[in-house]
């Protein structure tokens, strides 16, 4: 077990190298594009000497004017938490750059949205596991009936429409029919973003539709692996063990079934939570939370900011595979059969 | 049946005992189709229904058109279909421009938006454009995915993990922010946003998910014996996997096409609706949405067009996709 954290860990480095590699050479590819974004401010002048000069002065301020191999070296030591180039070794957080508007730290402006997103990725889980669990078991156990096919048209309706075009008939729908009641006050929109800390209520009000939207989304996808491992588990000898016990139903399926069923639930949720976090742009530009899909797309919408879109797309890369990592790591310890190789 | 006790069969039974089961016809065969599975006849109706309105939308100079080429795979796609959308200047006219944001009527189908256009022909439009992306984002994934998918699987050794690996850092990355990432650097067409560089965003984000089933595929198909019987006699690598195993991994292929599809249409609407100004302006469902949103309550009906368009759209593909599986390859999980 412990090689293998300790391989995978290795692994992971590599591939996070590669990652940023990939990241370092997509900005390589057209260079020329993002000095003229970066440059696009100082064009006040008009003459093409002025411009030429504005374009030399973001080609030093990105770093672009050294040979690709220092760039390169620059590059991921400014990445690696631990820098060793100034002779002694010291710790840091990954620079990133300053981005183009604000001429802040990337790294800073990531880490004042991060928040958001991961909360409103946690609150997703939440409702998914919320609906999901009883639904998976009780379709599982009731087999066939016509409670397990309307759950499953459910589970099949919410997988098969994007959730963005749900989110756009839930915002007419809310603002036609249910302005003014409770409903809208938690459903819509809100102008003014609070934090949780700040304003828990208000915040929450700001949560609650894309938390209860993404999460049936991400609930159907939940409850139809649970449905099918809680019919495999169900199906083996020491549930069968457990009944002929005379144990009550709901002890077999909570106490025997369930358990084992939710282990590869586990990875399911640790995979999804990656997805959640990252994958929210759209609902967060629907619902207007300032987390870091908001982010990212309003630094694309009018001018370009590269060191922002580049910046968030590294720091999601190597969230992502420490969650798979961990993840893996859980499975193993919570199911000994498995064993890594 | 020839049952014991009955010593001479007579001709006519003997002829159909041994008769080959009958040949159904086209007829028949789309029938069964339909009876054994609904939900897919449901998708491919969907599927083909978008194939139609794409066929022949002529090319419009006066209001905002698809910035698409004349014949938009390389192909004539034939005569107009939908003639009411055809050469009409129903839209065009000064009446029509003055007739902002209306509900749906006998002549506006689906109403107008904000400036007099149609509704319905801009839908019409829009799946023109969203094919064309995804057909082209869906080409470039499959052929890179299945190249590398079948030099990795049937080399195996380090040329796989090292591939393996270039893959697991290529699906580190977010899909839609990777998206904006390329359509941000934009490397074709300096300023100008271009269909191009978005179909072929999508298929680089594609090409891990092609990959790894393709390799999955033929790391089976490489031990079957037929494989072993082309290198015993003296098969060259590259014939092998060009002649014996590409053929065999046919059925997988179509399969993970025809899904992708569906999951390309969706990405490029998302794109166009969440970074409208990165991408080509024209008649777009992702970008008839993203203008729609800011009058969303007052005036829902593009809103609920565009977006009904989009989950119908991704709806058939999916659908049509899942059958086809069922049909080809039942054991392959996607």
């Amino acid at each position: 077990m412990q090689n293998y954290i300790i391989r995978r860990s290795i692994l992971n480095i590599f591939v996070l190298i590669l990652a940023a590699t990939m990241v370092f050479g997509a900005l390589r590819i057209d260079s020329d594009s993002v000095v003229t974004q970066r440059a696009a401010g100082c064009f006040t002048q008009g003459d093409s000497e002025g411009v030429e000069r504005c374009k030399e002065i973001a080609r030093q301020e990105l770093g672009l004017d050294a040979s690709i191999f220092e760039q390169y070296w620059d590059f991921m030591w400014d990445l690696s938490p631990l820098d060793l180039r100034g002779g002694s070794p010291s710790l840091d957080w990954p620079d990133l750059g300053l981005s183009f508007r604000e001429k802040e730290p990337v790294i800073d402006e990531i880490a004042a949205r991060l928040p958001a997103s991961i909360e409103l990725g946690m609150l997703q889980i939440l409702v998914a596991l919320i609906v999901a669990v009883p639904i998976g078991i009780i379709s599982a156990v009731r087999q066939d009936s016509w409670v397990d096919y309307f759950l499953r048209f459910f589970s099949i309706a919410w997988l098969g429409i994007p959730v963005f075009v749900i989110a756009v008939f839930w915002v007419i729908i809310v603002g036609r029919w249910f302005g003014g009641t409770i409903i809208a006050d938690w459903g819509s929109p809100v102008g003014d973003y609070k934090d949780f800390w700040e304003d828990p209520i208000a915040n929450l009000q700001a949560m609650a539709a894309p938390a209860i939207l993404g999460g049936l989304a991400t609930g159907a996808i939940v409850m139809r692996f649970l449905r099918s491992q809680m019919l495999e588990v169900l199906r083996q000898d020491y549930v069968r063990t457990a009944w002929s016990k005379g144990l009550k139903e709901r002890v077999v399926v909570t106490r025997h079934a369930l358990k084992n069923a939710l282990i590869p639930i586990l990875t399911l949720v640790g995979i999804l939570l990656g997805a959640v976090i990252a994958g929210n742009i759209i609902l967060e530009n629907i619902f207007r939370i300032p987390g870091i899909g908001f982010f990212v797309t309003s630094a694309v919408a009018q001018a370009p900011d590269f060191p922002v879109v580049q910046g968030v797309v590294i720091i999601i890369a190597f969230t992502l595979v420490f969650i798979n990592l961990a993840v893996d790591i859980l499975y193993g310890w919570l199911d000994p059969r498995i064993r890594y190789g | 049946m020839a049952v014991e006790g009955q010593a001479t069969p007579t001709e006519g039974e003997a002829a159909t005992e041994f008769a080959l089961p009958k040949q159904r016809t086209m007829r028949q065969s789309i029938w069964k189709f339909i009876r054994g599975k609904p939900l897919g006849a449901f998708g491919v109706f969907l599927v083909l229904f978008m194939v139609a309105m794409t066929l022949g939308t002529p090319q419009l100079t006066d209001w905002d058109v698809p910035n698409l080429p004349d014949r938009p795979l390389g192909f004539q796609l034939g005569d107009p279909w939908m003639s009411r959308y055809g050469l009409e200047d129903k839209f065009y006219t000064v009446e029509d421009r003055l007739a902002q944001q209306e509900s749906p009527s006998a002549d506006h189908w689906l109403g107008t938006d904000k400036n007099g256009r149609d509704t319905w022909s801009r839908i019409v439009f829009g799946a023109r454009r969203s094919l064309f992306v995804a057909l082209w984002a869906l080409v470039f994934a499959t052929v890179v995915g299945t190249t590398i998918g079948v030099i990795s699987g049937y080399f195996r050794g380090s040329l796989d993990t090292g591939s393996q690996r270039f893959m697991d850092a290529l699906q580190a990355f977010p899909p839609l922010i990777a998206i904006i990432l390329i359509v941000t650097i934009n490397p074709l067409s300096g300023d100008q946003p271009n269909l191009i560089v978005i179909a072929v965003a999508l298929g680089i984000v594609g090409v891990p998910t092609v990959q790894r089933i393709t390799r999955s595929v033929v790391l089976s198909t490489r031990e079957q014996p037929y494989v072993d019987a082309a290198r015993v006699i003296g098969a060259t690598d590259a014939r092998t996997m060009r002649y014996y195993i590409l053929p065999n991994i046919f059925a997988s292929t179509i399969i993970v096409f025809s899904t992708g599809l569906g999951v390309a249409i969706l990405a490029e609407a998302a794109l166009s609706f969440i970074v409208p100004d990165k991408v080509p302006q024209g008649a777009s469902w992702g970008l008839m949405l993203s203008e729609a949103q800011s009058f969303l309550v007052e005036k829902p009906w593009m809103g609920i067009a565009s977006a009904g368009a989009i989950a119908l759209a991704v709806l058939g593909f999916n659908l049509a996709g899942d059958a086809l599986r069922d049909v080809l390859d039942p054991r392959l999980r996607i």
